[in-house]
């Protein structure tokens, strides 16, 4: 019979694409990489590189989070910058009473932020956008009405406070902190979640076509909440390292997050138009994102620049899948 | 007569007309003509290259080849603009109405009268408006916004606007799927009339009834040739038939090989207020239950109430005797229920993803994890070997697939959910005679294994076909039930139409 035949060459050829396409962002960090060997002989170093990976440890651990919101097709949670912040303060604030107390605490607030989102978004289905748009302006001001703008410190001398502030700087045997494993270990724990799992086909399902997938018996409001939640707790772990790594709590913790997250999770192939992309390829985006800003500092462009040459790179990388998705038939509306 | 018509100099004649994508022919050397009052029909399965050909007439592609004459003369349709300014005007299936926005403004967008430079001519713009609307038999406020307008008023408001281009070609896509039996009647008569006026009108549709009623030539194409031409009188469905799928089809109703067994699902006074009332039925193991009516009677509101896609408010459903507690639509998969939407194209298949992706998005509401890759890929190819899918390549995009292969897809998707209460909204709505047969081997084949299946269907011949029992539903009601070797398409028709002559 000729058609099994027929179909275990097309998987072939798809997987190898596939393979390819994923694989895409890495192959691009390379030879950005070797551009950097190859240009600047302080750019191989260990410590530079262990620095670039140091780096974009947080912005890997939101960006983990908020792909799968950009994967459902609701592009980004806006309130990433103050649910870092309200994180950070909640935890700092509820330190006299533990330190496993106070994390959950924090958790718990970035989590009920998350569920919030996903129910105003899924369930209410509200303009993802707009709505976060709102919570985060909501947030931000009660932020600074409830602190009264102040900041807030951990007690260096209570043991709750100083493992509070030892958390960003341990580090695993083979020198690697934590931070950075926790990074890892959340890319692959999400790429599982994402590819190979019911919940990451229900919600590639629903990212690509909502209706259908409502029709297909997936449970798209939960599904949706679901994304919500999860980009919540990623950043809320990022908001708990980046607070201590600050050693305080202040409402203007995380600034910035929200446009880098979605930067780095386009450049790793994840679509606004929802359902394509894979965590890896997020990582591959994170990581190239630091590359870059390294390689910019070495080459003497300040801040500001760079901040010009992110939004370029988010411009074309934009334009660019938007056209190329159009071209190959992909309608978006 | 027909005769002198075939002999009246023709509005347009194509000649080697041909289109390829991507290497494959769409269309190649297609000769097609259309003499002033004249209707042409454009018959072919999908995939034949009739939508092609048109839109190659509407100015869509810059790089056909081959010649198109209008009145003799040359032109190049390279742009849209080209086929309108050309008089050739397109109606199709879906209506490019706005329909927030009044008739006239509708009608005349782009070129609304103004008076002292730019003021808008309220007047002009209502009395331009009624003449138009007048030509189509249509007397209702120029004023009125679309949307308060029943589909066929929009669909004449539609033609009202191409005839105010003054065309002299009118092409039809399709213009009844949305139109009841009567509604079709009343378009059927508009169309003489236009024909009468010296329009040429070019006619595609799937339903041969309506091509026999209302046309006086016919062309059919396969594979992207023409393989005939003829005055439609020399047709008979049959022999049509044949021409389009290029070998000789058997009748068409499906033998079954069990008589209906033991009662299995029972509805009780099933109610959503506003939608339907109070209906009772039951479906016996292996009994296919059609149900019939015209558009709007209910039939696709009442199916997705029973799946828990749209609510109850009331009402009792039992499957093989245990209670069905209702639920959202993954309850009701679960419970061994599938439905099948009427709606390919938006809530059927998500077309970007594969085939193999598409058959499994329904298996896994009733899962807890993942089906292994391996199950699911050799469920697929058993489907798609028994719904005969062409090409049968799980990695193919559902867009790449033809309109009939779409429809198999969708279909394999609910089959692999191998559900007890089969619910099926026009299955072969828009597919080609080939895949029909397909389809409806297929839910003969899910009768004959005891499975309920219950057929909506506005497609006549395909209800009588396949139903054991057919129900006729009308404003939301049950109003009647016959039973095989009783009904028949009139008896069918007679009964969904009944008490709703004159309104």
């Amino acid at each position: 019979m000729s058609a099994p035949l027929a179909s275990s060459r097309q998987l072939k050829i798809s997987f190898t694409k596939r393979l390819l396409n994923a694989l895409g962002i890495w192959c691009v960090l390379v030879g950005l990489v070797m551009a950097g060997l190859l240009a600047f002989p302080k750019f191989g170093q260990a410590d530079n590189l262990l620095n670039i990976l140091r780096n974009v440890t947080l912005l890997g651990i939101v960006a983990i989070g908020a792909s799968f919101v950009t994967y459902g097709r609701h592009y980004i949670d806006l309130s990433i910058p103050p649910l870092m912040a309200c994180v950070g303060l909640v935890t700092i604030s509820a330190q006299p009473l533990g330190i496993g107390p106070s994390l959950l605490l924090g958790l718990t607030a970035g989590l009920a932020i998350g569920l919030l989102n996903g129910w105003a978004v899924g369930y209410l289905r509200l303009n993802p956008i707009i709505w976060t748009l709102a919570v985060s302006f909501f947030l931000d001001g009660f932020l600074r009405w409830a602190y009264a703008g102040h900041q807030v410190y951990p007690d260096a001398d209570t043991t709750t406070g100083r493992f509070f502030l030892d958390l960003p700087q341990r580090t695993l045997p083979g020198g690697i902190p934590v931070g950075t494993a926790l990074m890892l270990v959340l890319a692959l724990a999400g790429h599982w979640l994402m590819t190979l799992t019911r919940f990451g086909r229900q919600l590639q399902l629903t990212g690509i076509a909502y209706d259908v997938a409502a029709l297909s018996g997936v449970r798209v409001r939960r599904v949706v909440l679901l994304t919500f939640v999860l980009s919540a707790f990623t950043t809320s772990l990022a908001g708990l390292l980046l607070s201590a790594l600050n050693r305080q709590g202040t409402f203007d913790t995380g600034q910035g997050y929200d446009f880098n997250a979605i930067t780095a999770v386009v450049l790793g192939g994840v679509l606004l138009q929802g359902g394509r992309g894979n965590v890896l390829g997020v990582l591959g985006g994170v990581l190239l994102i630091g590359v870059l800003i390294n390689l910019m500092t070495l080459l003497g462009i300040g801040s500001f620049g760079q901040m010009v040459v992110k939004g370029l790179i988010f411009m074309a990388v934009v334009g660019l899948t938007a056209w190329l998705t159009r071209r190959s038939g992909r309608s978006d509306e | 007569m027909t005769d002198n018509l075939t002999l009246a100099a023709p509005v347009l004649q194509m000649t080697g007309i041909a289109k390829s994508f991507a290497n494959t022919y769409a269309v190649r050397g297609v000769d097609f003509s259309a003499a002033a009052g004249e209707v042409h029909a454009l018959m072919g399965e999908n995939g034949a290259g009739k939508s092609t050909l048109m839109k190659i007439l509407a100015g869509a592609f810059h790089d056909y080849t081959g010649e198109i004459r209008l009145h003799g003369r040359a032109v190049q349709l390279h742009s849209p603009a080209h086929a309108k300014a050309a008089g050739i005007e397109m109606i199709y299936q879906e209506l490019s109405l706005v329909p927030q926005v009044s008739i006239a403004e509708n009608m005349l967008a782009g070129r609304l009268p103004v008076k002292r430079g730019f003021l808008l001519d309220r007047a002009a713009m209502v009395a331009e408006t009624r003449h138009w609307l007048e030509k189509v038999g249509l007397d209702c406020d120029p004023l009125l916004r679309v949307d308060g307008l029943s589909p066929h008023e929009a669909q004449r408001v539609e033609i009202a606007k191409a005839l105010s281009n003054r065309p002299s070609i009118l092409v039809m896509d399709e213009p009844t799927s949305s139109l009841s039996r009567r509604e079709v009647e009343i378009l059927f008569r508009l169309i003489r009339e236009l024909k009468a006026q010296g329009l040429a009108v070019i006619y595609i549709s799937h339903h041969l009834p309506e091509v026999f009623a209302v046309s006086d030539r016919c062309t059919v194409l396969r594979d992207g040739q023409r393989i005939v031409s003829r005055p439609i009188h020399e047709f008979t469905a049959v022999s049509l038939v044949e021409l389009m799928v290029g070998r000789s089809v058997t009748e068409s109703a499906i033998p079954r090989e069990h008589e209906p067994g033991e009662v299995r699902l029972r509805v009780r006074q099933l109610t959503r207020k506003g939608f339907f009332h109070r209906l009772n039925f039951e479906v016996r193991a292996g009994e296919v239950l059609g149900i019939g009516g015209l558009a709007g009677a209910g039939r696709s509101e009442f199916a997705r109430s029973l799946c828990g896609i749209d609510p109850v408010d009331d009402g009792e459903v039992d499957l093989d005797g245990k209670a069905y507690p209702g639920g959202d639509l993954c309850d009701a998969i679960r419970a061994g229920f599938a439905y099948l939407t009427e709606d390919r194209k938006s809530e059927g298949l998500a077309l970007f993803n594969t085939a193999l992706q598409n058959a499994g998005d329904a298996v896994i509401a009733g899962r807890r994890t993942l089906l292994p890759a391996a199950a699911a890929r050799e469920g697929f190819a058993r489907l798609a070997v028994e719904l005969e899918l062409l090409p049968p390549e799980p990695q193919r995009q559902a867009v790449q697939f033809s309109g009939g292969n779409q429809q198999k897809v969708l279909l394999a998707k609910w089959l692999a959910t191998n559900p007890e209460v089969c619910i099926l909204d026009e299955p072969t709505r828009g597919v080609d005679v080939g895949a029909k047969r397909v389809i409806h081997e297929a839910i003969a084949r899910l009768a004959d294994r005891g499975k309920c299946v219950i057929l909506l269907s506005s497609d006549l011949p395909e209800l009588v076909a396949l139903s054991d029992r057919v129900i006729i539903m009308r404003k939301g009601r049950f109003v009647g039930e016959q039973r095989r070797g009783v009904f028949t398409e009139d008896s069918i028709l007679l009964a969904a139409n009944a008490e709703d002559g004159v309104s």
